[in-house]
């Protein structure tokens, strides 16, 4: 991946904490809306889901555009945020 | 019918197994009872041996119809497996399933159905493919070879032990036939022109099933595809055991020659490829993994190793003219020793690397330049003197150039009182010796 968006590096820069799934890159308003619908409302819970898919970002990028309607390229930087904050705190 | 005196229901279930590949008849599902091997084997092998070869056609029919019935029976909806048998029928298909709850469920569901669907493309082709003739069986496997390389792209080998140079040298080479090394070949000029990777990808994808059942082959994708593609042609996945090796080279060397009768063709397309160089490891690679095609023709092989011998070593010969012939085909070439390490003498000297026009051009200024140390010297020194003048500066008890210039005007007449002085002394004491 050559670049990396602001929310990206804002996500993996910390412990996640409290935050809203919202806060995930490539989740934005419409997506969190959806997720939390489905009980996702924080961005841990996602991780839940990830981790349970034993951090294949494939799986979790089609769990992801089933769940939340998200497109190829949110899913995909979702996961890469994902899996890059579990590389460094988990 | 009298070539079988024996009933096929007494055999042993490995026995019918391996006499189904013997015969090119794709196997039925691993776990499927014996009553299925055993009319399989009436179906295909008792009728076969009756010499009818007209019926082929109408024997691949059957055999498309009785596949598709075993599809059907295999295709479980996903909907209504336990979670257990879910992660089960997932990793029959090679893929490590995770903890299968709630919200991953529909996710493993979806995935084991499009696993099913591409496998029963799979079969679908295999069979078409098959039914089209016994005769071209050569033609037709390197079609599904390559049909399953062009699916899988350029396929890498990851699991594979890739085995000795000579299997990738060849791999290589042998994109463009070259009449020269076929020259020990002279059975079918067709085959030898045939594009050689059916090989390397029937003998190494293989060895896919082997890793999955043990467990090992997970998050590898393409690996599955590959052996489903392939299954088709009736290469199974079923478990490696040695017993059903041996088992099979008895029932070969028992019925070797009937199925030289029947399978002449077959035979020399096997001394054809065995006359190859990378032959052997492609051989048991195929062994290995139970290939139909190959493995039958075993003792064939093996008589014919001598004979076909030369060529091969005229063709090492010529690729690796410097380099010693291993029994076991692995080559390595010495390494470079490190310049002078280690108190080594200096074996190779590198070459002097030309120097960019900006170092040059650095080099020049600096011929120009003085020494860094004489610069230091003279640093130092005038630091010095600059620390003494100031230091005669500030103190005035000690200041000789003050003291100097007050000086100047009363001490030439200081001097001169002096002077007189001790002149006058002088003059007094010689008057007082006289």
């Amino acid at each position: 991946m050559s670049t990396t968006s602001q929310k990206h590096r804002d996500f993996v820069g910390e412990p996640m904490g409290d935050k809203s799934v919202m806060a995930l890159s490539g989740i934005g308003e419409i997506l969190g809306k959806k997720l939390e619908q489905q009980g996702f409302d924080k961005a841990f819970v996602v991780l839940g889901q990830f981790l349970l898919l034993k951090k294949d970002s494939d799986m979790f990028t089609e769990w992801l555009k089933d769940a939340s309607g998200a497109n190829s390229r949110q899913a995909g930087s979702c996961a890469q945020c994902l899996r890059e904050w579990c590389d460094a705190f988990l | 019918m009298s070539l079988f005196v024996e009933d096929p229901a007494h055999f042993s279930k490995s026995r019918l197994k391996s006499d189904l590949v013997a015969h090119n008849v794709a196997l039925p599902h691993t776990k499927s009872r014996k009553e299925v091997y055993v009319d399989l084997h009436l179906k295909h092998i008792v009728q076969k041996n009756a010499g009818d070869f007209s019926s082929d056609d109408e024997d691949q029919e059957q055999d498309l119809a009785d596949k598709e019935e075993e599809e059907d029976a295999k295709i479980l909806d996903p909907n209504t497996l336990t979670d257990d048998d879910l992660k089960a029928a997932l990793l029959e298909h090679g893929v490590k399933a995770g903890p299968i709850v709630a919200s991953t469920r529909a996710l493993y569901e979806n995935k084991l159905r499009r696993l099913q669907q591409s496998e029963g493309q799979g079969h679908v082709n295999g069979v078409e493919k098959g039914s089209e003739a016994a005769k071209e069986e050569t033609a037709e496997q390197s079609n599904q070879a390559q049909q399953g390389s062009s699916k899988n792209g350029d396929f890498v080998y990851p699991q594979c032990f890739l085995l000795s140079s000579r299997l990738r040298v060849h791999a290589t080479r042998k994109r463009e036939p070259s009449p020269k090394r076929n020259l020990g070949n002279v059975i079918k000029s067709s085959e030898q022109s045939r594009p050689p990777r059916s090989q390397i990808p029937g003998g190494i994808t293989k060895a896919s099933p082997v890793d999955q059942r043990s467990g090992l082959g997970s998050g590898f994708p393409s690996g599955p595809q590959s052996v489903l593609s392939n299954g088709g042609s009736s290469i199974s996945s079923q478990p490696f055991s040695i017993t059903l090796m041996v088992e099979r080279r008895k029932s070969l060397s028992s019925s070797t020659d009937t199925e030289r009768d029947l399978n002449g063709s077959n035979v020399q397309e096997h001394w054809s490829r065995s006359n190859r160089p990378d032959k052997p490891i492609v051989d048991m690679c195929t062994v290995k993994n139970q290939s139909p095609y190959y493995t039958p023709k075993e003792s064939p092989y093996k008589q014919k190793m001598k004979p076909s011998q030369e060529p091969v070593k005229d063709t090492f010969k010529e690729m690796f003219s410097n380099m010693e012939s291993s029994p076991t085909g692995m080559c390595a070439t010495r390494r470079r020793p490190i310049k002078g390490a280690a108190g080594r003498p200096v074996q190779y000297a590198y070459p002097d690397t030309p120097t960019s026009p900006i170092t040059l051009q650095r080099r020049k200024v600096e011929r120009r330049l003085v020494p860094i140390h004489i610069q230091i010297l003279v640093f130092i020194i005038v630091a010095c003197l600059l620390y003494i003048i100031y230091v005669c500066v500030e103190d005035n008890s000690f200041s000789p150039f003050v003291a100097l210039l007050d000086s100047l005007d009363p001490g030439s007449e200081s001097e001169e009182g002096l002077m007189l002085q001790a002149e006058i002394q002088d003059t007094a004491v010689f008057s007082g010796q006289e």
